[in-house]
């Protein structure tokens, strides 16, 4: 059995015991007293916009429809037929009426009511029997949605969603609310890594250390100048809510709009992000100087704004990424990567945007590529025994008395802490929480008798 | 415009075209990537779509507006010259590959010639890790040109909705 208040407590004073990166015994404890709590992105409006449309997605191990019903209400049931148990929709995409299952003809509507049961008189003697009236396939527990993406929780007793999210909505306006229309995703590109999914979600919360380095080829050949070390080190690094992430300095002396223009936004989409964007988040990239570029929202959500050449003219356009470090097991992860664009952006734009994207991340990406490679050889090295002998040191930034060796950035505009030059703070807080989750023992559930007669 | 029948596999054209594509396989498996560059029109399409699981009703299985690839010649220089660079670490030390092509067919088209083909891509990294297997269907638009035949479009059709390997470091 492992202590996991002695994993813990190491994680706690910056120390990571190596196993965690590939321990079944710590997957089952995330699966129990994280997953089964944390509120959890499934999919965003954009992916469902008509009556019927659906998506099918996970938390965890558990697979839930997410569907836009004819009212045009988004509902988020869970993918079990309530008669045996099979999988109401084997597919992971489409457009429905209602789902019947294969197997005995159970039937539901797209709102999950339960309206066709075959023989309802003859098997069970109708209602009495058997209360179809009222029956639907269980929604999720709780369900949230902040600017089109939708959550869910596996706790009836989450936060409310914008109380979890907190001080974070504020950067992620930055990729999500460019413009009242808000974003459009394509995707998502689905692929395995044998890698631990934690991995992912901290490099993305706060790692600009290894830019220079893990990307140095990108550099090397002109597509993406920003990461090399001089340049990546004056970024801040913040940690806000329940999220982290990164920014690159912007040159100096540049006004909101002149910002905008050197990562290769149009004119004609700068007004709309002028107006939508609050003072505060307006002067982040104004007096402050910052542009937002990788980033983690606890537990497995990351999200990267880049800004590449995108052909031989040197054009840079600017693109947006979400993705999910979906966990399988304590040595595999599924990724879940989509393509985010403002709805309302010029189609030129959205074009080269889509390029910009597919030439840097997703499972073709020249930065995802490395980081992948990185991340599956960590998980290869963590499964052994000598990795329960090495805590794997995440005290960048830190003095020995554990204090931040630099004072955190004065004036910043974004709301929480933000630190300038290297230091794993966003790892660290976003393994603060991940701490809290193991700590806390699994919450006891009540279990749903269906069609019990009343 | 496409004829519908294949090429009988005696005919010169259909020959030249399964031959392409077995040199083609033979330059990517040595990571010749410059040499594989060589074979490609200036306005290469170089596609692959993200196949999805759909019911058979649906009308459709890939993603809409969502590729693994949708290359042109700019973004395939780039891959090709960051392979080059002492700094592409997915694949250093590289991959081991085996491109197996297949059940080539090839039919005239006003343009040149449309060429269909199995891929089977055999891919081994490490001595600890699984080896990864592509299964993936290709149509290819084999152009004649002052220097041979080359390739002017390709879309790879994958047979995963969930590709089973850590990266696309690779060409299909």
């Amino acid at each position: 059995m492992i202590d996991v208040a002695a994993v813990v407590s190491q994680v706690r004073r910056g120390m990571i015991p190596a196993h965690v990166y590939g321990d079944p015994e710590i997957f089952a404890l995330e699966r129990d007293r994280l997953f089964a709590r944390s509120w959890v992105y499934l999919a965003h409006e954009s992916e469902i916009p008509d009556p019927g449309d659906y998506v099918v997605r996970r938390v965890l191990n558990d697979s839930f429809i997410v569907v836009r019903d004819e009212a045009g209400t988004v509902r988020v049931m869970f993918n079990m037929c309530l008669h045996r148990g099979m999988q109401v929709c084997r597919a992971e995409m489409g457009n429905a009426s209602h789902f019947r299952c294969p197997y005995h003809a159970w039937t539901y509507r797209n709102d999950g009511r339960l309206v066709g049961l075959p023989f309802h008189e003859d098997a069970y003697g109708g209602e009495d029997g058997f209360a179809r009236q009222g029956q639907r396939l269980l929604p999720a527990p709780a369900t949230g949605n902040y600017r089109g993406l939708i959550f869910a929780s596996l706790d009836p007793a989450a936060p409310k969603l914008s109380d979890y999210l907190g001080d974070f909505a504020f950067y992620l306006d930055f990729y999500v609310n460019q413009s009242p229309a808000g974003i459009q995703l394509s995707g998502p590109q689905r692929w395995r890594v044998k890698a631990n999914w934690k991995i992912g979600a901290e490099n993305f919360a706060g790692d600009s250390y290894h830019t220079p380095h893990t990307h140095a080829s990108v550099v090397e050949i002109g597509l993406f100048r920003e990461p090399k070390a001089s340049k990546r080190k004056e970024g801040a690094l913040y940690q806000a809510g329940p999220g982290a992430g990164t920014t690159y300095k912007l040159p100096p002396g540049g006004d909101f709009a002149s910002q905008l223009r050197y990562v290769g936004y149009p004119d004609a989409m700068i007004p709309a992000m002028a107006k939508t964007w609050s003072d505060q988040q307006r002067a982040l990239v104004a007096e402050s100087g910052f542009m937002v570029s990788a980033a983690t929202l606890f537990p497995n959500l990351s999200l990267v704004h880049n800004w590449p050449q995108i052909d031989e003219n040197g054009t840079v356009r600017p693109f947006i990424s979400l993705r999910q470090w979906q966990p399988i097991s304590a040595t595999e992860t599924e990724v879940l990567s989509w393509f985010a664009v403002d709805a309302a952006a010029p189609e030129e734009f959205k074009k080269a945007s889509y390029k910009a994207y597919l030439m840097c991340f997703g499972i073709s990406g020249m930065f995802e590529q490395d980081d992948v490679e990185n991340w599956v050889s960590i998980t290869d090295m963590a499964t052994g025994s000598m990795a329960r002998r090495l805590n794997l040191n995440s005290r960048m930034g830190l003095a020995p008395d554990g204090k931040p060796l630099k004072p955190p950035i004065a004036n910043f505009a974004g709301p929480g802490v933000a630190y300038q030059g290297f230091g794993e703070y966003g790892q660290r807080h976003w393994l603060s929480q991940w701490s809290d989750h193991l700590e806390q023992e699994p919450a006891a559930h009540q279990a749903t008798d269906l069609g019990v007669a009343r | 415009m496409t004829t519908h029948k294949p090429l009988p596999y005696g005919d010169p054209a259909h020959q030249a075209a399964h031959q392409f594509l077995v040199e083609e396989a033979a330059l990517l498996d040595a990571a010749d990537y410059p040499g594989w560059l060589d074979l490609l029109t200036e306005d290469i399409r170089y596609l692959m779509p993200v196949r999805v699981t759909t019911a058979r009703g649906a009308g459709f299985s890939t993603q809409p507006g969502m590729g693994h690839f949708d290359e042109d010649m700019y973004a395939l220089r780039k891959r090709v010259q960051r392979l080059a660079t002492d700094h592409a670490w997915t694949e250093d030390p590289p991959s081991r590959t085996r491109h197996f092509v297949t059940n080539v067919r090839t039919f005239r088209h006003d343009d040149g010639l449309k060429v269909e083909s199995a891929l089977l891509l055999f891919r081994s990294r490490g001595d600890t890790r699984d080896a990864d297997l592509l299964s993936a269907g290709r149509t290819d638009l084999l152009r004649e040109t002052t220097t041979g035949l080359k390739l002017a479009r390709r879309e790879i059709t994958a047979d995963e909705a969930v590709i089973r390997t850590q990266n696309l470091a690779v060409f299909l």
